[in-house]
């Protein structure tokens, strides 16, 4: 590849002439650009140390303590790992947020990702009016973790909610379905699955890199629609269904906002929808156990670390990448 | 550009000048970048510096309380009656409804940002007070500044912690058990009684069920309501906490199970999700209001606050069963942070608020009846509507009372969200009244030991 101008610029300018000169000149103006370099990174740096970085460690150190959120410096003592003990062999509620957090992400994720993929099938071609209904399906998306529209659940799908009025109209008795705790998660799933906007439009992206005439070529040999779909769609797209497993995995573990609000901030009804991270926000701001808080956020960030570790490793089978690039 | 130029220079030589200029305009975000952070530096230390002793030194005193819009405008009038008194200071004023008040109180707490003064409860004073975050009074009351001569002795012990006074109470209530009035007409049954069992109460309301054919429930389900299981538990001699310990027994909380398992069973009570959608605390929320039962099992001085979210007529009974397990509550407190700036000039706040005739009128008696006893006396003939039932129905209840009980101890916020979490549990039939009062009793003693 040729070099840029502007790459050649000060070079050319120190001219062939004094090469000591301009290797000098070239060695500080590398050294003006780190310096630059580190002046716009300078943000990020910042942000990601002072409030990534430092609160991470921070709370390593914490979950080693009895710290509670309004104590003294002072009254701060280390207790090994009795909250990591504690939270593995005496509290019954951490490992029920465990199951709920389990079922919900086993069970939204797949059906997210189906929902994403299968409207973007339907969407792919740029006929007339798909822009209109791909933005209307990404709509969701876009309000994506809010409150408000947590909220709007909350009206909907209540005993007197919009939905038991509907299910009305065919005579069919609801049932009071957030405030249900045999039903409330499946709310949530619901509410997550819904939002599936955000995959939808990476996977229409992904459908419009596959070469037509892969199909062309396999539809002169006589395979059929869905041959087509499992032999050509599903490996040549299988980096973007990986990318987006991968997201909503650890976007599936962390959900927190629709559970808060459903819940008032309580996981219930009976614990029903005490996610993890709700149960994780409970135990430091309104329990003020920050220690122990602490130590469920690390616990967490290793499961989160070690799945998704695994689905790379099992990546390593499935996903096909047309340039070569798994070798 | 000069045409003599060699044309290779003339080709970049733009491209030279654009990297000048980028250059320059990097030191410029470099300069800014450190300049942006220097400046607020030097105002952070300007502001600090104002530690001045002159006494009429502008001061701005955050506060910040949780209630309605009605709260919200009295309050803000009676500040603006201290700032017409006293001119220079001013007050940054927040509120918001009780749900998330305290996760954001002590976000801020930990934060060291703690608003100068806070409304707090008797749920979480204990909490702020025993983690040193609450401002030791005792030498503003010794020196009466903080004047409490005129407050009733038993509010104002409820705000001490330890010896130490950490609140000033600012309003007196005790448990009302409130009914809709209107409906009971409607249907042409009689009013609940102070004085009535309980079990005459799940009959009534029974009877109610049965007359408004379903639409409405008899009384709402208070299994989950610590303060109705706390006067049920007094009734019989006990009391919801022994020191750092439930008071009550697993064979009472069992009973106590039972008897609204038996109310939900006879529909005298909804069922589990409606019922459920009141326990959050929200007023809007509450059975009374919403008609999906005849009754709600709240403080008295909130009557005038669940009357304004309904048509139908409310009164105000005392809880069932002997009014003496009833007792005069210090409603609230609003306390001054440890770590104000300006902690003299916020005690001469609640100096005020609490003892002024004036902002006593103003205040009503929303927090409660009024804690100095010449301004309750004062705002009494001022009441209107339910705000005047509520009262008195106060103060006719008064020679009833029993002896008020200590303070919840800490741990009392996870006693009372674990006393939801098992009786919905019983509810909601996922377990036996007695294995929810094991549960409980073993969790509950467990966070007020820790």
């Amino acid at each position: 590849m040729q070099p840029s101008l502007a790459e050649l610029g000060p070079r050319t300018d120190a001219g062939p002439l004094a090469p000591s000169r301009a290797a000098r000149r070239r060695g500080s103006s590398r050294r003006g650009e780190a310096t630059a370099g580190y002046v716009f990174l300078s943000p990020w740096l910042l942000g990601f140390l002072g409030i990534t970085a430092l609160p991470m460690i921070f709370s390593l150190i914490l979950s080693f303590t009895n710290y509670e959120l309004l104590d003294d410096w002072s009254q701060i003592q280390f207790v090994g790992f009795k909250n990591y003990q504690r939270m593995f062999t005496e509290d019954p509620h951490y490992w029920h947020s465990v199951g709920v957090t389990l079922r919900y992400a086993l069970i939204a994720v797949p059906l997210k990702l189906a929902a994403a993929l299968g409207v973007a099938l339907l969407l792919r071609r740029d006929r007339k009016g798909n822009g209109l209904f791909r933005g209307l399906f990404y709509l969701p998306s876009l309000l994506g973790g809010s409150v408000a529209l947590a909220l709007v659940w909350l009206a909907m799908f209540s005993r007197d909610g919009a939905f038991n009025a509907f299910l009305g109209i065919f005579g069919i008795q609801g049932r009071p379905w957030v405030n249900d705790p045999d039903w409330s998660l499946s709310t949530l799933i619901v509410l997550a699955v819904w939002q599936f906007g955000a995959p939808m439009v990476i996977f229409l992206a992904g459908l419009k890199q596959i070469p037509v005439e892969l199909y062309e070529a396999a539809s002169v040999d006589g395979a059929g629609r869905s041959r087509q779909f499992w032999h050509i769609t599903l490996p040549m797209l299988s980096p973007v269904l990986f990318f987006n497993l991968v997201m909503e995995v650890i976007h599936g573990f962390q959900g927190f906002t629709g559970a808060y609000v459903l819940s008032n901030g309580e996981g219930g009804p009976v614990d029903s929808t005490l996610m993890y991270t709700l149960y994780l926000y409970v135990a430091g701001f309104t329990d003020f156990k920050m220690a122990y808080a602490s130590a469920m956020a690390w616990v967490f960030l290793l499961v989160i670390g070690v799945i998704t570790a695994g689905l790379f490793a099992t990546g390593r089978h499935w996903v096909h990448y047309s340039d070569g690039g798994d070798k | 550009m000069k045409p003599t130029a060699p044309l290779a220079v003339g080709a970049h030589s733009p491209l030279h000048h654009g990297s000048a200029s980028r250059r320059s305009l990097l030191r410029g975000i470099a300069a800014a970048a450190l300049a942006v952070p220097a400046a607020s530096v030097l105002a952070a230390c300007g502001d600090d510096d104002k530690s001045s002793t002159d006494p009429n030194a502008p001061v701005e005193l955050s506060i910040f309380w949780w209630g309605g819009d009605a709260r919200a405008k009295m309050t803000e009038d009676a500040l603006a009656l201290y700032t017409a008194k006293h001119p220079n200071v001013t007050f940054k004023k927040t509120w918001q409804a009780n749900a998330g008040y305290y996760d954001k109180l002590a976000t801020l707490t930990a934060g060291g940002n703690a608003p100068d003064i806070f409304q707090i409860d008797d749920g979480a004073l204990s909490e702020y007070a025993e983690r040193n975050q609450t401002l030791d009074l005792s030498k503003y009351a010794d020196s009466n500044k903080l004047d409490k001569s005129k407050i009733l002795p038993g509010l104002w012990q409820a705000g001490v912690v330890e010896g130490k006074p950490a609140g000033v109470p600012m309003g007196e209530n005790t448990p009302g058990m409130i009914y809709d009035k209107g409906l009971l007409k409607t249907l042409g049954l009689p009013e609940p009684t102070t004085g009535m069992t309980w079990d005459a109460l799940i009959a009534w309301a029974t009877q109610v069920t049965t007359k408004s054919g379903g639409k409405v429930f008899g009384t709402m389900d208070p299994s989950a309501d610590y303060k109705a299981l706390w006067v049920w538990l007094r009734q019989q001699g006990k009391q919801l906490y022994d020191g750092k310990k439930i008071g009550a027994s697993a064979e009472d909380l069992t009973k106590w199970f039972d008897l609204w398992k038996g109310a939900r069973d006879t529909k005298a009570a909804p069922p589990a999700d409606v019922v459920h959608t009141a326990n959050a605390g929200a007023v809007a929320n509450q059975l009374v209001v919403t008609g999906k039962a005849a009754t709600s099992f709240m403080w008295a001085n909130q009557l005038p606050e669940l009357q304004k979210a309904t048509k139908s007529e409310l009164g105000v009974v005392a809880y069932p069963g002997d009014p003496s397990g009833q007792w005069a509550r210090a409603a609230l407190y609003f306390s001054v942070y440890k770590g104000s700036k300006h902690a003299d000039v916020a005690v001469d706040v609640l100096n005020f608020l609490v003892n002024d005739v004036e902002a006593g009128k103003i205040l009503g008696t929303d927090r409660g009846l009024n804690a100095n006893t010449d301004v309750r006396t004062a705002v009494a003939s001022t009441l209107k509507d339910s705000a005047a039932t509520a009262a008195q129905f106060e103060t006719d209840l008064a020679s009833k009372f029993g002896t008020p009980p200590a303070v919840p101890p800490k741990g009392h916020v996870k006693v009372r969200s674990l006393l939801i979490t098992y009786a919905e549990n019983v509810g909601y039939g996922k377990a036996t009244s007695a294995a929810a009062a094991d549960a409980f009793l073993k969790e509950a003693n467990a966070a007020l030991a820790g």
